[in-house]
């Protein structure tokens, strides 16, 4: 294991602009938390001071992580991996039913939820894959078997959970980063081709084996007045919340929507109608600013890693917090159907708020120990 | 680690700015999409948010009934007034509290901490200040709710429970939804304030009795007038529950009950169906169905007596000489001893130094097994125990039912049978030939509810089917369709071999008929009253110098009978506990009496002197 640390180069070379745009977005998140739970009384300050500790956490183990050379995750991948795959069969052996569903698992006086770091495991699992093999020409549809079996199990796991909306995650994140890794050009159209012919059949087997309240999310999805009050009530109330937020908003702790407790899950995924309509359009769109600048970052990371390794490894990082942002943002206006995933940073949530700092974590690594030019 | 290539490095740097373009891209959809709802039919939406246009109104959905055999209702709904206020549209509460606290019969001092606290809770959730309100107290409020906006009068059902404290521990209460409900219940389409059952059939059958909201859209124009005929969907009202028990002959149960404390199950014996369930004392369930007053609530939760514990289902008692039946059963079963086998009573057992007594301390002589279950003879069943051995009693005890549920509620108490295994287990002692005494006349460890008590008497009375109890008879949907119907179930049926059963017949008919037998006070002429009778000692007896009325309350042994008649086309079990109530044979054995009396209609023939 290789510790870093006195070098003073080093500290020079961490990307403070990232930690600070980390920082400055689970800032906005306490601050819509606040928000969100002022209205639930007095018991609802509780999720505030959990938020604040787990953020804590997630500093303390960014900043540990830093002092590791990632190359660390790149021996250990595959332990990393079975760990990860590891736990998540635990889980969904002895996990607590919440909800109907099995994806926490309990330590102590903390609840996490395992997928959330599966997803980083299994984009260091790939990154690792990919590599070790050098093709010049692009991956053929002969080497993606292996990279496809590395994908499905942890994807599987989770599907059974059931967690739909962290599985579409996991699957979009696996693809891009295996489309980053690159496909030969025939691979790349013999893909399309058959994405296109299956897509009936997926539409077939979604419509016989979805659980049940997976389909009625789905059905409320393309018709919300189907059930206003039931299924439907989200979304329908959600766009009322972003709606009336109009181009200012209402102004902070003042919107109605928020305030009336319309919204029974606000604080975790729907935290993105709070702050629609409290800053309005203004605040909707420095946010996704702050994001858009977060990728953009991210991917120059990508580019300017040392190895192949640190490459994909980045660009899954940010494509793991990509893909968070744009289902949550869209799922709370209504472009795609509630699957339930959070928003990176600002959603209530401690194991996905820790997720979200390492992914950030990683990337100031690999950007730290890039090569000298 | 293999280094970059600069072929590999314009690969990457190329797919990275295609990833950048879509993600970019894709941001700018949302701008996009923001911008339509916020900025271009945003002023729509806030028109929405301030409920000028459209307006969802729930339609709550009537709760079930909860009614007897015959009909009766036991749980209804009763519209009735409510005041409430909306903490966040309240302009001046400081007026609220002048102009309303005489009408509604509060001082300003204390309406003004009531407010203080729902203006602590959801701001924009109203908060329900006085149930129950009065028609004089409504039409006062009334003429002042003009001037004060965000304070309101509503109609809401309200729970009440005609019969009072009729079956009050089986039925339970409502109560509003806890934050906790309120988490696991959202899927369910609960709502803050909504009330849900809290105890007894009205917490177990809640899924039932609840029925589903429904919803009514309407579109509204700024000055409150509606534009379209709504849309939405009715509610479709709870299922009703239709109890086991006739009202009327459950209310005489609990009114003959004169004692303290105590409690009655009456079971048909051939379906497990309760007939009459009393647990004393009891409490008005009416005090609950407007919101429990904290000195009410106080007062129940502080009674030593606690009248809110369902002692039939919760109270653990000995079943004392009530349990004898079952070493007599063991011993005729596995043919241990024949019913001729006697055994010589003189006042007491000596086990090697330790005296236990025989309640008759003149001693029974020579006794055979009728006879010592006719005059319920200690020193017999003594001697019968250390014959059969700790095991055998409770292996026979296990079928009868102690030890385990009965399966009619989840909140029911399993009581204790004790084995030679479990002693060693919870108090890493072994077991001693004392306790095997002790148990042999259902004293010491063994502890059983009232209901156990009336299954096993049950099972006497229909040849050995341990029946699981059941309290509901059926759920009536709103339309009429039967949702559930209750079938007998059978959990298992005791194993015997012919005339056993017979023998213990005979020796509990003649508890009854006989004139030295211990439960002549539950004779009825006419009918056939099978019947055991026990004395359950609540502190060790050491001597027998005081009289009954002498002794204090807490020490007097508490009064068991059990009783059945099964050669009748309508049979009953019955077991009576009477709680410091003194000897089984002459406190519980009337109750008895009483109630199989009423039960076949004809009027309580009394003490009646020798047939």
């Amino acid at each position: 294991m290789t510790v870093s640390l006195p070098q003073t180069n080093y500290l020079r070379r961490v990307d403070w602009f990232m930690g600070l745009l980390a920082l400055t977005l689970s800032c906005i998140g306490l601050a819509l938390l606040f928000s969100a739970v002022s209205a639930m009384g007095p018991s609802g300050s509780l999720f505030l001071t959990r938020q604040i500790m787990w953020l804590c956490l997630a500093l303390i183990f960014s900043a540990i992580s830093l002092l590791f050379d990632y190359s660390f995750l790149d021996r250990w991948a595959f332990w990393i991996y079975a760990l990860a795959l590891l736990i998540l069969i635990v889980t969904w052996g002895l996990g607590k039913v919440t909800a109907g569903s099995r994806r926490w698992i309990e330590i102590g006086f903390m609840r996490l939820q395992p997928s959330e770091f599966a997803k980083i495991a299994l984009v260091i699992a790939l990154a690792k894959h990919f590599s070790g093999m050098d093709r010049p020409g692009g991956y053929t549809l002969a080497d993606l078997i292996q990279p496809l079996v590395l994908c499905s199990a942890p994807i599987f796991m989770v599907l059974i959970q059931p967690d739909l909306g962290t599985a579409v995650v996991m699957t979009i994140v696996s693809a891009s980063v295996i489309l980053f890794a690159g496909l030969s050009r025939t691979t790349l159209l013999r893909l399309t081709g058959a994405a296109l012919c299956l897509a009936p059949v997926v539409y077939f087997l979604g419509d016989h084996m979805l659980l049940d309240y997976q389909r009625r999310r789905l059905t409320t999805f393309l018709n919300p007045d189907f059930d206003p009050l039931g299924a439907g009530y989200h979304i329908i109330q959600s766009q009322i919340a972003i709606g009336s937020g109009g181009a200012f908003g209402m102004g902070y702790m003042q919107g109605a929507q928020n305030q009336l407790m319309f919204l029974p899950v606000k604080h975790t995924d729907f935290i993105f109608s709070i702050l629609a309509e409290e800053w309005g359009f203004m605040g909707c769109v420095a946010l996704l600013a702050l994001y858009a600048a977060l990728f953009v970052k991210g991917l120059s990371i990508a580019v300017g890693a040392r190895d192949n390794f640190g490459a994909l490894l980045a660009f899954g990082s940010v494509m793991i917090l990509f893909t968070h942002v744009f289902i949550n943002i869209a799922m709370v206006m209504g472009l795609l159907p509630v699957v339930g995933v959070p928003l990176s940073f600002i959603s209530y949530g401690g194991s996905s708020l820790i997720a979200s700092f390492l992914c950030v974590a990683v990337l100031i690594n690999i950007s730290a120990r890039r090569l000298p030019f | 680690m293999n280094e970059l290539s600069t072929d590999i490095k314009a690969d990457y740097s190329l797919r990275a700015r295609i990833a950048g373009i879509v993600i970019l891209a894709l941001i700018l959809l949302l701008v996009v999409s923001l911008w339509r709802i916020q900025l271009i039919q945003g002023s729509e939406y806030i028109d929405q948010a301030h409920s000028n246009r459209t307006r969802f109104i729930r339609l709550p959905a009537a709760r079930g009934k909860i009614v007897d055999i015959q009909g009766r209702d036991l749980a209804r709904n009763t519209p009735s007034f409510v005041f409430s206020v909306i903490p966040g549209k309240l302009h001046n509460s400081s007026e609220i509290v002048r102009k309303l606290s005489a009408p509604l019969g509060t001082t300003e001092e204390k309406l003004r901490t009531v407010l203080d606290k729902a203006a602590s809770g959801p701001k924009f959730m109203s908060h329900v200040i006085k149930r129950n309100l009065s028609l004089e107290e409504v039409s006062l409020i009334k003429s002042k709710l003009v001037e004060t906006p965000g304070a309101s009068l509503e109609v809401k059902p309200v729970r009440t429970y005609p019969e009072k404290e009729t079956l009050c521990h089986i039925i339970g209460s409502l109560g509003e939804i806890s934050a906790d409900e309120l988490t696991k219940g959202a899927a369910q389409g609960y709502h803050i304030g909504d009330l849900i059952g809290k105890s007894g059939l009205e917490r177990e059958y809640e899924a039932y009795l609840r029925g589903e909201d429904g919803w009514e859209q309407l579109e509204i124009d700024a000055k409150g007038r509606q534009l379209r005929s709504p849309a939405g969907k009715s509610p479709k009202q709870g299922a009703d529950l239709v109890l086991t028990v006739d009202a009327k002959f459950q209310k005489f149960c609990e009114d003959i009950f004169y004692q303290s404390a105590g409690s009655i199950v009456a079971l048909e014996p051939d379906t497990g169906r309760i007939l009459a369930m009393v647990s004393k004392p009891g409490f008005d369930l009416n005090l609950f169905s407007s919101g429990i007053s904290e000195r009410n609530w106080k007062e129940l939760n502080t009674d030593a007596l606690h009248p809110l514990e369902n002692r039939a289902i919760r109270g653990l008692y000995s079943p004392a000489s009530t349990f004898k039946l079952v070493p007599a059963f063991a011993a005729l079963q596995d043919k241990i001893v024949g019913p001729q086998w006697k055994v010589t009573c003189k006042g007491e057992l000596d086990l090697s130094g330790q005296i236990f007594r025989c309640w008759n301390q003149y001693g029974h002589g020579a006794v055979g097994m009728r006879r010592a279950i006719v005059e319920s003879c200690d020193t017999y069943f003594y001697e019968l125990g250390l014959k059969l051995g700790p095991d055998r009693i409770s292996k026979y005890a296990a079928l009868f039912g102690f030890g385990i549920p009965t399966g009619i509620s989840p909140q029911e108490l399993p009581g204790l049978l004790p084995t030679p295994a479990w002693k060693a287990r919870t108090y890493g002692d072994i077991w001693k030939d004392g306790e095997t005494v002790t148990l042999s006349i259902g004293q010491g460890y063994l502890t059983a509810t009232p209901l156990q008590i009336a299954v096993m008497t049950a099972a006497l009375a229909n040849g050995g089917k341990v029946l699981r109890p059941a309290i509901v008879r059926r759920t009536v949907a709103r339309d009429g369709n039967i949702l559930f119907e209750h079938e007998p179930v059978v959990r298992w049926t005791i194993p015997m071999g012919s005339g056993v059963l017979a023998e213990l017949e005979r020796a509990m008919a003649d508890v009854v008929s006989d004139k030295r037998g211990t439960g002549k006070k539950a004779r009825i002429p006419g009918i056939n009253v099978h019947a055991k009778t026990g004395t359950s000692q609540v502190i060790r007896a050491k001597k027998r110098t005081k009289d009954d009325d002498q002794i204090p309350y807490h020490e007097r042994t508490h009064a068991i009978f059990i009783a059945y008649v099964n050669d009748m086309p309508k049979k009953i079990a019955v077991a009576v506990v009477v709680e410091h109530g003194g000897g089984g044979g002459l406190n519980a054995a009337p109750l008895a009496r009483k109630v199989i009396a009423e039960y076949y209609g004809m009027p309580d023939p009394g003490e009646s002197p020798q047939p």
